[in-house]
């Protein structure tokens, strides 16, 4: 029983990570729909590293850094050049689907290094997550750091008049957007699955989009709905644990993505906008121009 | 950006000629063709000759043009799938969902009717293939509407729930065919049964019926959006929804029907690829490279602006481009995956194209009397 809830917890801390960046992201007014794409290249570059190197360490390094370059250069597209983000977010998927099917291919199989070590059995990163929601939420809101982000997500042209370079905070927060994304992927194939297959992911960059916009913006809701997800995720790979027999295992394998969508709706509804939606960034998806 | 004495801007383009749209395509993906030599770097064999062997086999062998035209008709449903809600300025990504929902669709119309066991057809199989192309439309307009419906009524983003039902649908594929799944094969291999030789789509001069109705499709629809009061309705709406509603036109009904469209006809590419490509008739067991393979549909209509005339050279284009890649990817002994890669290629330089596009660069001199210091002295007198 513990393994699986350690299990768990340690799926839950890969929408976790990825989910915070995004959240950094979009409290500053950036919405990044691509950070599947992140995840995809921060863990097959971590994945390629660690095992070309022969150590874990330079492979989450690896992840981190092309994470964060590719955060920047959604960061260029959306804040300097003002395009459409969902462009620019659904182009970084792809290119990032495309290019790591390719580069990653001739790494496919497992990743031939010791399992990095645990505690009591549950992965390191769980309490590394937990600490990363506690600073992500002192920097949002109790520093004044998080109030220049919060502000140039809510209303860039207001911060930028009270002094708040809103370009800079900007790239700041896709860059550390992008980091924590591609953090999130090697935690994926270094730890978690630590086999390199095409496509890894399948879909789980888009349940932790979705994981955002039920968490109304605020990082402790973000890490019960991770933890939630990762439950479910865990259960849905392994169900006769539970209900031993009862439907297909590939039937279990789409319960997470479809308990997604009427939740989805419910924060939809006009009363829960009226009534818990008011954390949404009023900017968000909009590109700024100085004026 | 000042640079010296000129100042660099990003302008917004007044206007942008068809000719000028179509010079950005081409440089689109003669860019995304150019950077791809980086991934024939790791072959011993020159450069030029895996261009030959991509283009040769795609165009011009007897077995790679028949797959090419296979695969455009393929791609071209799902470019239209993709392009109608994106007049509408919605992002329909569920191709591979709305594919596998047709195929499944497709393939349930024999198996309810138990056909497949040629003993015991009932019906005239031309009205059987009928139904089953009915069937995949109404199952993938049921698929898109769904999302579509969900972002009418609820305003829900229609990218996260698209995603998840590409999810949710390859994994009841999975269920169908695999592990005694209902629609497994006789022989337990992991695939659905094959259909019946009377239910494969009939053939013109070697190419199967869905060609006819992907060329119609591409003139009907840019007929749709260019003399239409609907498609005015439908691109006004995508060009700015606000003034739309202001203007009398109702979102809740054309973001419902772009998505029904847009689902139906991705539904028709899964029942072109598993019941009328010779050779296949059946859901295969890598069924997902196929749904993977839709995403070309979206660039394609990207490049080509939301024209679906205009789409069809560069679905050809790239249909050739996917079937030469993965032929030169076995002659040259090159890694998996050299076809997904000038797919993520293309997308790079559609997205750097987009931003000229839509943009120009201001090349301007300062005048001199900006630049020159104010005068310290009084003049003399």
């Amino acid at each position: 029983m513990w393994e699986l809830v350690a299990r768990s917890l340690e799926a839950s801390t890969i929408f976790l990570f990825a989910a915070l960046g995004e959240l950094i992201d979009q409290r500053s007014g950036v919405l990044n729909v691509g950070l599947e794409g992140l995840m995809l290249f921060g863990g097959t570059a971590a994945f390629i590293t660690a095992q070309t190197t022969g150590s874990h360490a330079l492979g989450f390094l690896a992840g981190l850094t092309l994470g964060g370059l590719l955060g920047l250069g959604h960061g260029f597209f959306s804040i300097t050049l003002r395009g459409d983000q969902v462009v620019s977010g659904m182009g970084l998927w792809i290119l990032s689907f495309g290019l790591t099917t390719y580069l990653g291919s001739p790494y496919t199989g497992p990743l031939g290094l010791g399992r990095i070590p645990s505690l009591w059995g549950l992965s390191p990163f769980f309490p590394l997550g937990v600490a990363l929601v506690a600073i992500t939420w002192l920097l949002l809101f109790r520093t004044g750091l998080g109030l220049a982000i919060r502000s140039a997500g809510e209303n860039p042209a207001a911060a930028e008049a009270s002094g708040i370079p809103v370009t800079s905070i900007r790239f700041l927060c896709v860059a550390l957007g992008g980091m924590l994304a591609g953090l999130s992927g090697a935690t994926y194939t270094l730890s978690y699955n630590p086999v390199w297959n095409y496509n890894f992911l399948m879909g789980w960059g888009f349940v932790s989009l979705a994981l955002v916009f039920f968490s109304m913006w605020n990082p402790w809701i973000l890490l019960a709905g991770a933890s939630l997800f990762g439950i479910m995720w865990q259960l849905s790979l392994s169900p006769e644990l539970i209900l031993p027999g009862v439907l297909s295992r590939y039937v279990w394998r789409t319960v997470p993505f479809a308990i997604t969508i009427p939740i989805l709706c419910i924060i939809s509804t006009p009363w829960f906008r009226t009534r818990w939606g008011l954390a949404k960034p009023e900017a968000l998806g909009r590109p700024y121009a100085k004026g | 950006m000042r640079l010296g004495r000129y100042e660099l801007t990003l302008e917004p383009r007044p206007a942008r000629p068809a000719i000028f749209t179509a010079l950005t395509a081409v440089v689109a993906i003669l860019l995304a063709l150019a950077l791809s030599s980086f991934l024939f770097l790791s072959s011993d064999a020159p450069l030029i000759d895996a261009y030959r062997a991509m283009f040769s086999y795609a165009f011009f062998n007897p077995h790679g043009v028949l797959a090419t035209v296979h695969r455009s008709i393929y791609l071209l449903f799902c470019t239209y799938a993709f392009l109608v809600p994106l007049r509408a300025g919605l992002w329909n990504i569920g191709l591979p969902g709305q594919v596998y929902a047709g195929g499944l669709a497709a393939f349930a119309v024999p198996f309810v009717l138990r056909t497949h066991n040629p003993q015991t057809l009932a019906l005239p199989p031309g009205l059987l293939i009928v139904l089953m192309i009915a069937a995949a439309a109404a199952a993938g307009a049921a698929t898109g509407g769904f999302a579509g419906l969900l972002r009418a009524k609820l305003q829900v983003n229609e990218i996260l729930v698209t995603m998840m039902l590409n999810s949710i649908l390859f994994w009841l594929v999975a269920y169908m065919i695999k592990e005694g799944g209902p629609f497994m094969s006789a022989t337990g291999e992991g695939e659905s049964f094959g259909l019946p030789s009377s239910l494969h789509a009939p053939l013109l001069l070697g190419v199967p019926v869905t060609a006819v109705l992907a060329l119609c499709v591409a003139v009907l629809l840019d007929l749709l959006f260019a003399k239409t009061a609907l498609g005015y309705r439908i691109r006004a709406f995508g060009e700015n929804p606000a003034a739309a509603r202001y203007g009398g036109i109702i979102p809740v009904a054309l973001s419902l029907l772009v998505f029904l469209l847009g689902g139906a006809f991705a539904a028709l590419a899964g029942y072109h690829y598993f019941a009328a490509v010779p050779g296949v008739y059946k859901i295969p067991g890598n069924y997902g490279y196929y749904g993977d393979l839709g995403f070309y549909g979206i660039i394609a209509a990207l490049i080509a602006r939301g024209s679906s005339l205009g789409a069809v050279p560069i679905v050809v284009l790239f249909a050739g481009l996917s079937v030469g890649a993965r032929f030169a990817q076995g002659e040259l002994r090159l890694p998996f995956g050299v076809d997904y890669a000038l797919l993520g290629l293309l997308m790079m330089t559609f997205v750097a194209s987009h931003v000229l596009y839509h943009f120009r660069f201001g090349w301007r001199r300062i005048p001199s009397e900006a630049l020159q210091p104010v005068p310290t002295e009084l003049p003399r007198g």
